[in-house]
């Protein structure tokens, strides 16, 4: 068991700080206090805050947030940011609109 | 639902990828390269400055040529590129998923290159989201591709090779750079780059960063402050500029997602710069037929991402039969030979975060150059570039060892010596006869070159330096000799302008000084225009 996956780990309060305000995920408006409170609230995972927050998941796709929020989740749980697991990476890498994949169906040669 | 087959997919046709791309081409492989942006070589294009390295290394060349030298090369050998093709994903058994316009299509690689490259990273501070706030490839995108003015008074924070080239080039757009901010207690990036944006004027400040971006619907102003030891702002030091614009240049982060998406094993290794594949010495994943090239395996120079893409591109072709493992083996000799050259020096990847304090030949680094970004008058002499003699001779103010020796190639007379080893500081032979041909100068692509004649009779001296901005001062023109540091020193006329082809774009401008600040004066500043 490590630092991550032992969940009764006692990371001390949310201290509320103040630039808890300060937008981090600028695609989904995702606060920094947000996410630190999260980690608090025992999610202590990037998939985790992800799906909570939906920080990283907006037009860019994390591509300018996800070194940032993975940064404040280790320093709340007191952890190397290096331990903590990146997003899945999943299709479509770059946003497309659902009537570009919607066309396929209309040519099945197969 | 179709289906196309390629022997190699290549995904990025920037440096590496291009250059992986027609390696595997010239050895007979079917090649596509997919890439989203709408004109091909990555940041290539928008390199406008002169690359360091050896001939073999395409050095003293402008990156934007080298990126047109590629995309030739790469129509000769056959290489389809496909732009505006968004690969979206990347499937099991190598299939590749593409989008290109309004559709989404299907491709299966015999091999797959992944060279995405790398993106900018961010950093948090109050307001900065603020519009104004951009990264300094953005503004680079702005003014050198688009044409486009990132603003009128920028502040850059970074102080590595992308800050510090930006903020060149800023100045070169016509910018005002107010300020140089790093975090860091000392430059990141190469002594010669931060000695050209300081002797225009551009104070640096070390141990500085940002605090807050100022402004309501756009930037208007910034305040900066020093830091302590642990990255704390130390109150009381604040900084206040006006400006409307605030680059960004701290590091890049590899685009590795598809290489994850594929099963590939990943690490985060913050010397190659984040997320990263593991890959063996020629980029081979984990993967079998899965290879990555250039930055998305760790950030470096685009000069190693053309030889790594060379090197995956080879592999691949013995990967699928094209070559013979004794062919592939020569290839990858050459080719890591020239990768090593290039991973040399001070700012090797092997020696980010040591603390060097002396060059390869025992001489003291310049601690002034380190935290102010120009070598002291007083710590100048001390380098075997810097020499004196009657008549006009070369004065080589190049005083970190990075891995670079154009200036010996471009004398004929042999006046410049750096010798086998490529990061060997140059040294003036005081013996050989400088002819004054001004081809040391403009082949210098850390502009760190000057010609003087400390006697030019009258009791001036003429000193002849590298100019890269407009208007080109004319023959005749007064103004102010800068010193290193970007300060006034005296009064200075322009007594000659040379612009050649063989310069390629490097103007050397002679100025003629008071004597005594022969080897003082260093940058001209016309006098305001009545």
């Amino acid at each position: 068991m490590n630092e991550l996956s032992n969940r009764s780990r006692d990371i001390g309060e949310f201290i509320p700080q103040p630039d808890d305000d300060m937008i981090v995920c600028r695609c989904e408006e995702v606060t920094k206090g947000e996410i630190r409170k999260a980690v608090h609230e025992g999610l202590w995972t990037i998939a985790e805050i992800r799906r909570y927050l939906r920080c990283g998941m907006g037009l860019c796709q994390g591509q300018t947030c996800a070194k940032l929020v993975k940064g404040i989740v280790a320093r709340e749980l007191k952890v190397s940011p290096a331990l903590l697991e990146p997003a899945t990476s999943r299709s479509p890498m770059r946003p497309v609109e659902m009537h570009v994949f919607a066309k396929e169906t209309e040519d099945t040669d197969l | 639902m179709k289906i196309e087959r390629f022997d190699l997919i290549v995904v990025g046709a920037g440096p590496s990828g291009l250059s992986a791309a027609i390696e595997a081409a010239k050895h007979g492989m079917k090649v596509v390269v997919f890439d989203e942006n709408a004109r091909p070589g990555g940041q290539l294009f928008k390199q406008i400055h002169k690359f360091f390295g050896s001939k073999e290394h395409k050095a003293k060349i402008r990156g934007f040529h080298i990126g047109e030298q590629l995309l030739k090369e790469a129509d000769d050998a056959g290489v389809k590129v496909e732009l505006n093709a968004t690969v979206a994903g990347l499937y099991q058994d190598r299939e590749v998923v593409v989008r290109m316009g309004d559709e989404v299509h299907h491709f299966k690689g015999d091999a797959i290159i992944i060279a995405t490259g790398a993106a900018e990273n961010m950093v948090l501070f109050d307001g900065w989201t603020l519009p104004g706030v951009m990264g300094a490839g953005a503004a680079q995108t702005l003014m050198n591709l688009y044409g486009v003015k990132p603003g009128e008074r920028i502040l850059m924070l970074g102080s590595g090779n992308v800050g510090l080239v930006v903020s060149y080039q800023l100045l070169q757009a016509g910018c005002q750079v107010v300020a140089l901010v790093d975090a860091a207690p000392k430059i990141g990036g190469y002594g010669v780059h931060a000695a050209k944006v300081a002797r225009t004027g551009v104070p640096f400040y070390l141990s500085h960063t940002i605090k807050k971006a100022e402004g309501t619907d756009h930037v208007t102003g910034v305040t900066i402050a020093e830091v302590d030891n642990h990255f704390q702002f130390i109150p009381g030091t604040d900084k206040h500029f006006d400006v409307d614009t605030i680059c960004v240049a701290v590091g890049l982060s590899p685009m590795s997602q598809l290489l994850k998406m594929a099963g590939c094993k990943m690490e985060d290794n913050p010397k190659r710069g984040g997320q990263v594949p593991i890959i063996g010495e020629y980029g081979e994943t984990s993967v079998p037929g899965i290879f990555s090239a250039g930055d998305v395996s760790g950030i470096e120079e685009a000069s190693s991402a053309m030889i790594e893409g060379r090197m995956s591109g080879a592999v691949a072709a013995e990967y699928l039969g094209y070559i013979t493992k004794e062919e592939k083996e020569e290839i990858l000799a050459k080719l890591k030979a020239s990768l090593g050259s290039l991973r040399e020096g001070m700012f090797a990847p092997k020696n980010r975060g040591k603390d060097i304090k002396e060059t390869e030949e025992g001489i003291p680094i310049s601690t002034n150059l380190l935290h102010k970004g120009y070598v002291l008058d007083s710590e100048i002499e001390r380098f075997p570039g810097v020499t004196h003699k009657k008549g006009v001779h070369p004065v080589i103010e190049c005083t970190q060892n990075i891995p670079c020796n154009p200036c010996q190639d471009a004398c004929t007379r042999h006046c410049i010596k750096i010798g086998s080893h490529i990061t060997a500081l140059p040294a003036v032979d005081e013996t050989a006869d400088c002819i004054n041909c001004g081809m040391c100068v403009a082949s210098c692509p850390g502009q760190a070159i000057f010609l003087v004649n400390e006697d030019a009779g009258d009791r001036k001296a003429e000193i002849t330096l590298p100019y890269e901005f407009l208007p080109l001062p004319e023959t005749g023109m007064k103004g102010t000799a800068l010193g290193r540091d970007g300060q006034p020193l005296c009064d200075a006329e322009v007594t000659r302008v040379r612009s050649s082809k063989a310069f390629d774009g490097t103007n050397l401008l002679t100025i003629s000084v008071p004597a005594e600040f022969a080897m003082k004066a260093r940058f001209f500043k016309a006098a305001a225009q009545a």
